[in-house]
């Protein structure tokens, strides 16, 4: 008896021993991966992948969009957007969940954790080359926060990998000055080592170059008032003379060229949806029970007719941005630009999300040179672009070059004209209203009182004045996630 | 033999029932979530107690309150002179209870500048808004106390933590007028004229209910001393024409029932829409939000802008137990218009003209998606903005019409026609396009079917034009062409100054070339023949 009892243990020990060792069969465990460049890489690539997804998408629409006066509701618009834009937004929002922006940030954290130990088994691997993996991770990251930082405010500030059960933290928030710290410090990192060029234009476009680092560099110094930091990387990425304004003397191409084929000339970085990755615009902007179209105010008063010359127009406008019949937003939805007008087909819905294009820099710039009182300087750039646009003179405005504030409105309205549609209005009208400790609400609340409801005016003004309603509240979910955050006080 | 013993007695052990965890839900009601925190609560749900309102709050239902809590409570309590809940008047504490009580499940979501949708127990709105004190927006309901927390979900409805208590209004609108010194010479138009007891009537023991919810837009004293009368004599003695107020022709008691609308309409009501009927008969006040200000027959009429009067916000609002009060800034009356004649080019609209590649150049075709807002087609077909020379304006609509392949009508929207007798006149361009089409169609303004047909396959049976207006044609055109004819199809009387709703039904036939030019409303008793109109607008007075 004894005898088969240790023959049948010596068996069970020796050849079962895969079975008491659980490790899954269909994937790679973290031990086996980052062993050598190409799975760095295509951890990287990962990382904007991770872009490319439909509720992330919607989502950066919607922050940076429906609270503002560029877009209108249809009867389909879901009761959460409609909540959003009369501002009664509530922490059961579906919108104020944040999950999908850590998802890139955590496939971020990931590469910046691990990416170092890739060098001790791959020796091809050069310290430039993992520093700039390292770069545009961190740039990556660095943007997801930013948007974050634009949105809610106060945000947890997540540095470390979720890699395994064991390491979920329970984070407080940063204040917005830790965040924009942190934001900061990535990026100076990044600029220092990212790469410029990876070869092909559609790399360079969907990958952050050292340029795409400058860009947002530019936005993020300009967000805080550090004017001069951010003339100083705009000039970086001006001097360096791989980017341009496309030529707008024929609007079908223009619109072809930088928004229905995209990776144009004038493009620093975008999200680059494909036919076999679709982006969400289909549903959202095309279809017949489309939740979303241009407002009324967009043709009248954004752009402007000529009225007493048919030919004048500005391409950015009817057949470029939106189409004037219908209020469709022609950005996203056109095929085709200029008076013939085809809409995608739900295949051909991979348009791609604009993040900054090379007139974001001219107007960046100039934002920057009016608080510095070099408003002429200023001025010129609004001309350089409004000139490629064939902006007509009922939208021109001459303000005194050593007015900042009367300069600055103008590029404001400018910036409306430029990236309508493209995620920037509510955050542009967030920046100049809280220029200066919110000197300026007023460029916010006289937007209000023009897209409110009449029955709601009075009330949404007044939420408008408090200004932590500026901010979303967090989801419920990540409040009874994480017991240490704390709610937006504005919104117990 | 003892293992299996030691067997039975392991199995015995092991067999335990695996407990059944049944799912009930854990929310508390509305008294459970009160009794869940006492330290805010215990005061109100004292006061539930006294007037025996909690049994119904405890159960099952769909209610929204707005709880004071204990602070609120003792306060209130300060303010109306008594130490305890007990020494109060049962009744008042009910009326109280019921006041902040609706029927109905309401989240903060649903909040306008106004009143909210439902009644509240007691028989009087909440109104709801925002307010920013000192950098900090709370919604504030009532103007009487602030939300602290909102839209907590319980079992039977939606609490919502206030910061005061919430008490009803105890005036009608008359006492509201006749205790504020301001109103004087407007109270005393009221009593004169006998209104004053219209609007001296609690809405619960109305019996008369059209008028059991009023709003007024009342002068104060120095809106009518602006407008040059310095004291009520002066105003009686510009428009009382009979001398007796208390008659309903008088255009005294006219002045006074202008300033009375039908409803309970808060600032936020009254600018949703555009018109609203007044206690004048067929008299309406029209209103806009122009920027921030509301306005009161501010109009553009026959080309000239007429300025209107505001409602001053801070002052409006006024709850009363039968309706609103609202002070207007400026002395404002019954408008006395003449009929004028509409011309009216169909073709001149506003989203037309946003499209300066097309207007009056090249032809558009509308889709039923985007049909230009005064113009409503059933479908399947819809219209095409066309030009063409001899056409006024060199523009026309070609409208297809004719079931079951075409639209069976069409809907417009006719410019601001001031109330009176009009005759009706269509003009159009005759086309048949093919031997057999027809397209009779049946004219009919809000709803009022017009006297005779029209026919845009019948050409105008060309003679005199004495001849031709008696069998009800005219020339529109200038040079006349016998093509480019206009249909009389009847009078209509216009009742209310605003703008109105002309249907076209086709009877018979079907087909598209339908090409509508102009429609001319025409006073009955001026020349209908004249002035006709060249291709470029403009008019051509008889010779």
């Amino acid at each position: 008896m004894k005898k088969y009892i240790l023959i049948v243990a010596l068996l069970l020990t020796s050849s079962c021993g895969k079975w008491l060792d659980v490790k899954p069969q269909d994937g790679i465990i973290r031990d086996n991966y980052w062993q050598n460049k190409e799975q760095l890489k295509a951890a990287v690539i990962g990382c904007y992948s991770s872009l490319l997804n439909n509720g992330l998408v919607s989502e950066l629409f919607v922050w940076g969009e429906l609270r503002a006066d560029m877009v209108s509701s249809t009867l389909n618009t879901a009761v959460d957007e409609v909540n959003i834009m009369q501002a009664n937004i509530l922490a059961t929002n579906s919108y104020t969940s944040w999950s999908y922006v850590y998802s890139t940030i955590n496939y971020c954290n990931t590469v910046i954790d691990y990416a170092a130990k890739v060098m001790e088994t791959d020796k091809t691997l050069t310290q430039a080359a993992l520093d700039g993996y390292l770069a545009e991770a961190h740039g990556l990251r660095a943007l997801m926060y930013f948007y974050l930082l634009r949105t809610f405010g106060e945000v947890p500030l997540q540095l470390k990998a979720t890699d395994s059960d064991n390491s979920l933290d329970q984070l407080e928030k940063s204040t917005q000055d830790q965040v924009y710290a942190q934001i900061v410090a990535d990026l100076t990192f990044a600029e220092t080592h990212a790469l410029e060029t990876y070869g092909s234009t559609a790399q360079d476009k969907g990958r952050l170059t050292k340029y795409g680092i400058y860009a947002l560099e530019a936005d993020v110094y300009l967000w805080n008032e550090k004017y001069d930091d951010c003339i100083a990387v705009c000039d970086k990425v001006i001097n360096s003379g791989r980017y341009g304004l496309m030529d707008g003397s024929v609007q079908s191409q223009w619109f072809n060229n930088v928004f229905y084929i995209g990776n144009s000339a004038e493009s620093i970085f975008e999200f680059q949806f494909d036919q076999q990755q679709l982006n969400p615009f289909y549903s959202m902007f095309i279809v017949a029970t489309n939740r979303f179209i241009g407002s009324s105010r967009v043709m009248d008063e954004v752009y402007g007719i000529d009225l007493t010359d048919a030919t004048k127009k500005d391409i950015r406008g009817d057949g470029g941005s939106i189409r004037a019949t219908d209020q469709m937003i022609w950005k996203f939805a056109g095929a085709t630009g200029g008076t013939t007008s085809v809409a995608r087909t739900a295949a051909d819905s991979w348009a791609h999300w604009f993040v900054y294009r090379y007139s974001d820099i001219l107007l960046l710039k100039a934002e920057a040179l009016a608080w510095v009182e070099r408003g002429q300087e200023a001025l010129d750039l609004v001309t350089t672009i409004r000139t490629r646009a064939g902006a007509i003179d009922g939208t021109s405005e001459s303000p005194d070059p050593g007015s900042a504030i009367d300069v600055s409105n103008y590029i404001l309205n400018e910036r409306t004209r430029e990236f309508a549609f493209e995620g920037k209005r509510w955050y542009d009208i967030l920046r100049h209203a809280k220029r200066n400790n919110y000197a300026h609400l007023e460029i916010m609340l006289d937007m209000v009182a023009m897209t409110a409801p009449g029955s709601m005016q009075q009330s949404i003004i007044n939420k408008y004045k408090d200004v932590r309603s500026h901010y979303l509240p967090i989801n419920q979910y990540e409040l009874q996630a994480d017991k240490k955050l704390v709610q937006n006080p504005y919104y117990q | 033999m003892k293992a299996f013993y030691i067997i039975l007695i392991l199995f015995i052990a092991g067999c335990k029932k695996s407990p059944i965890v049944s799912q009930t839900s854990d929310e508390v009601t509305i008294i459970g979530y009160l009794e869940n925190y006492p330290d805010q609560f215990s005061e109100f749900r004292k006061i539930l107690n006294i007037t025996g309102d909690d049994g119904f709050l405890g159960v099952y239902g769909t209610y929204t309150v707005f709880v004071p809590n204990n602070n609120a409570v003792a306060s209130f309590l300060k303010s109306t002179g008594h130490s305890t809940l007990e020494s109060m008047d049962v009744q008042k504490l009910k009326d109280i209870v019921k006041f902040c009580i609706i029927q109905d499940t309401i989240n903060t979501t649903t909040f306008s500048d106004g009143k909210l949708s439902k009644l509240t127990m007691f028989g009087q709105y909440l109104i709801t808004g925002a307010a920013n004190v000192s950098g900090e927006t709370r919604i504030t309901v009532n103007r009487q106390a602030n939300i602290l927390k909102a839209n907590i979900r319980v079992s039977n409805g939606i609490v919502h933590v206030v910061d005061n208590v919430l008490t009803p209004a105890t005036e009608t609108l008359a006492g509201m007028l006749a205790n504020n010194p301001k109103y004087s010479i407007f109270t005393q138009a009221l009593r004169e004229t006998g209104l004053y007891d219209t609007l001296n009537v609690p809405a619960g023991s109305n019996t008369d209910s059209s008028r059991r919810w009023l709003t007024v837009l009342a002068e104060s004293d120095s809106a009518i001393n602006a407008a040059g009368f310095g004291t009520y004599a002066a105003l009686k003695a510009r428009y009382s024409h009979t001398g007796d107020p208390t008659q309903l022709e008088d255009s005294l008691h006219l002045y006074v029932d202008y300033h009375i609308l039908y409803g309970v309409k808060y600032l936020a009501d009254i600018v949703t829409s555009s018109s609203h009927t007044t206690l004048a008969p067929l008299e309406v006040v029209t209103a806009k939000l122009s920027g921030q200000h509301v306005l009161i027959n501010d109009d553009d009429f026959n080309g000239v802008h007429e300025t209107g009067v505001e409602l001053e916000r801070s002052t409006s609002d006024n709850s009363a137990t039968n309706g609103v009060l609202h002070n207007s800034l400026g002395h404002f009356a019954v408008k006395i218009r003449n009929p004028v004649p509409v011309y009216w080019d169909v073709a001149d609209f506003p989203e037309i003209r946003n499209l300066p590649a097309y207007f009056r150049k090249q032809a558009y075709a509308y889709s039923l998606t985007n049909m230009p807002a005064d113009f409503v087609v059933p479908g399947p077909s819809t219209m095409t903005y066309s030009v063409g020379s001899t056409y006024v304006n060199g523009d026309f609509l070609m409208i297809p019409l004719g079931g079951p392949g075409r639209s069976t009508y069409i809907d417009m929207k006719t410019p601001l026609l001031v109330k009176g007798k009009y005759k009706v006149w269509i003009c159009y361009r005759v086309q048949k396009q093919s031997n057999s089409s027809n397209n009779l169609n049946q004219i009919s303004i809000d709803g009022e079917v017009m006297q005779r047909t029209m026919n845009f396959t019948t050409a105008m049976p060309a003679s005199t034009a004495g001849e031709m207006e008696a069998q009800g044609w005219k020339w529109y055109t200038d040079p006349t062409s016998n093509n480019w004819g206009a249909r009389l199809v009847g009078t209509i009387e216009i009742k209310t100054t605003e703008r109105h709703t002309l249907r076209f039904t086709t009877l018979q036939g079907t087909q598209n070339n339908n090409n509508l030019d102009m429609i001319h409303f025409i006073p009955q008793d001026m020349d209908q023949l004249y002035p006709r109109f060249k291709a470029d607008g403009t008019q051509v007075p008889r010779p």
